[in-house]
């Protein structure tokens, strides 16, 4: 895994396009993966689309927000490649990745429970504002790796 | 505006306003907002753009995707034009001599055409569309060149942040300076 990272490290640091392509699907991908995980949880707050039609929104959704995962995690791999090191001991990184694992775990988990039940009440409101605060640090964590 | 001009006058007043807008952590903070609308509002575009292609939330008509999201997206445009002008006027002079910049700007007013030439037939006209056995390609058209552009419009933005060139107001100071660099 190092020799393949060392390698992947070197593509990105030494091809001009690279680094800003994979950024630039990273970036475009949001609307995909989050997009998608937001208008249940938009609609599980009674807002948006319909007030019941989360479940219908999460079964319709899961494929397009999976490949937008699928391309989040591989383009940020790729962008991660290019300074290992430097990322690793960048503390808003470190938030950004914590908050990842857990906005995942959370959203096939909890939300994707409570999305598919087509609850409503207060317990299903807390669970879509907490998605939607999950993947909001997430964005917010990745784009303050630059500033701090 | 009379009532933008006046509303930033008392802004200037306050302490915690311009104590944010002085601060390092404005360009971030709004960047980071700017980016937040891409994933939730951008997603709203994305997904209508889906639905006018048919392929996905079939069980939700094209009208209601539509219409309920409409005042949302309107919204989160105002959100996201408020972020790009806090953006561009902090860094005006650099922002100037972007190419990046403008070219963004130039399909910002692509999708402006574009709203207006597919206005009539399809975003006014849904009903019309999910009374269609089949999703009319002109819808699909629509769509389709709706996500080519707000792609495009993502890649132009991100790459602002990558020019290196002579930006500011002034100009290079001669040729050499532009070619040189």
């Amino acid at each position: 895994m190092l020799i393949q990272a060392n390698a992947l490290t070197q593509a990105m640091n030494e091809n001009d396009w690279l680094f800003p392509a994979a950024e630039c699907v990273h970036i475009a991908s949001f609307a995909l993966a989050i997009g998608t995980i937001a208008l249940a949880d938009l609609s599980l707050l009674g807002v948006g689309l319909r007030r019941n039609v989360a479940a219908q929104i999460t079964r319709s959704t899961s494929l397009w927000t999976l490949t937008g995962l699928v391309l989040i995690i591989f383009t940020g791999f790729m962008l991660f490649a290019s300074d290992p090191d430097m990322y690793l001991r960048n503390s808003s990184f470190r938030f950004k990745i914590t908050a990842l694992v857990l906005a995942i775990v959370f959203n096939y988990t909890i939300h994707r429970k409570v999305a598919l039940s087509e609850g409503s009440g207060m317990l299903t409101k807390l669970v879509a504002v907490i998605s939607l605060a999950l993947w909001i640090s997430v964005v917010f964590g990745g784009l303050f790796i630059a500033f701090v | 505006m009379p009532i933008v001009a006046s509303f930033a006058r008392w802004l200037e007043t306050r302490d915690w306003a311009m104590d944010f807008a002085g601060s390092a952590y404005f360009y971030p903070i709004v960047l980071a907002t700017h980016l937040t609308c891409i994933a939730i509002f951008g997603g709203m575009i994305l997904i209508t753009n889906l639905r006018l292609l048919g392929w996905v939330l079939r069980s939700q008509s094209i009208s209601d995707v539509v219409r309920r999201l409409r005042p949302w997206k309107w919204g989160g445009l105002v959100l996201m034009v408020t972020c790009g002008v806090l953006l561009a006027g902090s860094e005006a002079g650099k922002y100037y001599g972007n190419p990046y910049f403008w070219t963004k700007l130039t399909l910002l007013a692509l999708l402006i055409v574009h709203s207006l030439v597919f206005r009539r037939s399809v975003y006014q006209n849904t009903a019309e569309l999910d009374r269609a056995a089949v999703i009319p390609s002109r819808a699909k058209l629509a769509a389709a060149l709706s996500l080519i552009l707000w792609i495009s419009v993502v890649v132009a933005g991100r790459m602002i942040g990558y020019y290196e060139g002579p930006t500011s107001l002034a100009g290079p100071a001669s040729a050499a300076e532009a070619l040189g660099r």
